[in-house]
């Protein structure tokens, strides 16, 4: 059988893609560019070099599919998947580029949600993940997912595969030396006990084995990159994939705005809020505005809540081993199964490749081996022009007064001293100062200054990030591809009442746990 | 999207999930590989 289609297709995609990069690379975009951000827009880099390299790939592959020879065998079946991957490829970058953006500047006309400091679209997690699954689903759904597109959509999993590989690298063993044991145990307890509850009742709810799988790692775990790591395991379906994703962050939304009340009304402290939202919201922008919604003042809660977060990803292995167990067992009723064997056939091989560049990470060959997302603190390498002028420093002493948190008011003493942070500590409390807003504008943009000169992005994470972002954006318009209508309404409400009713009794249950035993140190 | 394909699956392009693994994994070092000598 010949795979390629005898269309015009692809070598169009190509076309577009060309004057994409044309019209961003000649300026004239220009005026577009500046409604969608002006400077602070990101994206012109891509704009001016992805699309010129992918558009001469398109062009070349779809001339020769359109007009040249056709002949059965390996090579076509393979090549025949460059017309759906272009075609994926294409619609990611409208995404990333256009839509996501232009969201961004309607919710930012809209301003911050409360006391969160967020706007709608980060709360929301309105980002090219969820905007690249709808327009997936609205294409197979209202256009069709066209004939010349259909093998290459199949490459969307293998995208996704490689995005989670990549996701080791931009966590670092290094953040577990800040945890205590019973932090680490209070988060393998919840996580397992999640991922139990859920597949206890989805057996009992009758919701398919794989339904259940994909649903318990996302809600176990935290979110998108669990969901994807764990769903080939258990055979999960598209449908289910985007189902389990949609459950976790309308569950985050309303925790979001309920943590906070909550964590306010029965006094809890900046560590037991922190470990509390840490451990019962999923989405990382959702555990976020919920720490800063609680103490908008400082960073306290928001770093405690992060390294709950980040420990959570780090059990993922575990659960998916526990995954290819489970779903093996479900599957073979009356066969008795040999866990070892299930292990070796079943384990992913892709869950190790993340676990081997987790391991590289640490050994700091990417970044400096205490970093989080590629991020850390250096004051030795703070730049002449961006150390701290005479007039800035008098500004920081008349408005000094003004601060009433002793540990506040000493690592602004240093930093008058000094001209820039003197460590990672009077970093952290620099950025609650910010916050906190207690000084006025101006001195707010100096410490702001202030922290920036002494935050470094490793380049080699900040490609890892961007390389993530496409084989994520990629493999996710491609799984949306993948759904149809009737297979959501095959999938019916259940998995969203059984996140609810977990995602509540992890919460309540570690509320207590988190009332009752942690105190001020983690 | 057809249920059904001849070659692969409805998921996936290859024939195993483990061949999709290799694949995948042999990408991603690729890409390590790549950025480490490309980026300092």
């Amino acid at each position: 059988m010949v795979y390629s289609k005898k269309s015009p297709a692809l070598f169009v995609i190509g076309l577009i893609m060309l004057a994409i990069w044309y019209l961003g690379d000649s300026g004239m975009m220009n005026g577009y560019i500046e409604h969608l951000g002006g400077k602070k827009y990101k994206y012109l880099g891509e704009i001016t070099s992805l699309p010129l390299y992918f558009g001469l790939i398109s062009a070349a592959f779809g001339l020769l599919q359109w007009l040249g020879p056709q002949k059965e065998g390996d090579w076509d079946y393979f090549t025949s998947a460059i017309a759906g991957a272009m075609f994926i490829l294409i619609i990611a970058m409208l995404v990333r580029w256009f839509v996501a953006p232009e969201i961004a500047v309607w919710s930012k006309a809209m301003g911050k949600v409360g006391d969160t400091g967020k706007y709608i679209h980060k709360l929301l997690g309105l980002n090219y993940i969820v905007i690249g699954i709808v327009a997936g689903i609205i294409i197979v759904n209202v256009f069709k997912v066209p004939h010349w597109a259909e093998n290459g959509v199949r490459l969307s999993r293998l995208g996704l595969k490689t995005g989670v590989i990549l996701l080791g690298t931009l966590y670092s063993a290094a953040e577990l030396k800040n945890l205590g044991g019973l932090s680490i145990i209070m988060i393998g307890f919840f996580v397992l006990g999640s991922v139990g509850m859920v597949l206890w009742l989805g057996a009992r709810r009758n919701i398919p084995n794989s339904m259940g799988g994909v649903l318990s790692a996302g809600m176990g775990v935290c979110g998108v990159s669990a969901t994807v790591a764990s769903a080939p395991v258990v055979q999960a379906k598209s449908v289910e994939i985007a189902y389990t994703i949609g459950t976790i962050l309308l569950w985050g939304v309303g925790c979001m705005f309920l943590f906070p009340i909550i964590g306010q009304l029965l006094g809890m402290s900046y560590v037991q809020f922190g470990a509390w939202a840490g451990t019962g919201i999923l989405n990382s922008a959702q555990v976020a505005g919920a720490a800063l919604a609680f103490q908008p003042d400082g960073i306290e809660t928001l770093k405690v809540a992060e390294i709950f977060n980040i420990t959570r990803v780090l059990i993922l292995p575990i659960i998916v081993l526990w995954l290819a167990v489970w779903y093996v067992k479900r599957e073979q009723t009356g066969e008795a199964v040999n866990v070892g064997r299930v292990i070796i056939d079943k384990f992913p091989l892709f869950v190790l490749g993340f676990i081997l560049l987790f391991a590289l990470s640490t050994t700091g060959i990417f970044s400096p081996p205490v970093h989080y997302k590629g991020k850390y603190f250096d004051n030795t390498k703070v730049k002449p022009k961006n150390m701290m002028t005479d007039e800035q420093i008098a500004t920081l002493t008349a408005n000094a007064d003004k601060v009433q948190r002793a540990d506040q008011k000493a690592a602004l003493a240093r930093l008058i001293e000094g001209r820039k942070i003197a460590s990672i500590e009077d970093d952290a409390t620099v950025r609650g100062l910010v916050n906190s807003r207690v000084m006025g504008k101006e001195s707010g943009a100096i410490l702001k200054k202030a922290h920036k000169a002494v935050r470094w992005t490793a380049p080699k994470i900040k490609a890892f990030r961007k390389w993530i972002t496409w084989l994520f954006a990629f493999g996710l318009v491609g799984l949306g591809m993948q759904i149809t209508i009737s297979s959501m309404k095959q999938a019916g409400g259940q998995p969203a009442i059984i996140g609810g009713i977990v995602g509540f009794t992890k919460a309540a249950l570690s509320l207590v746990v988190v009332m009752m035993f942690i105190k001020e140190t983690i | 999207m057809p249920e059904d394909f001849e070659r692969g699956s409805s998921l996936s392009l290859f024939k195993s999930d483990r061949l999709e693994d290799i694949l995948a994994l042999a990408f991603a070092l690729i890409i390590a590989t790549a950025v480490y000598f490309t980026y300092e």
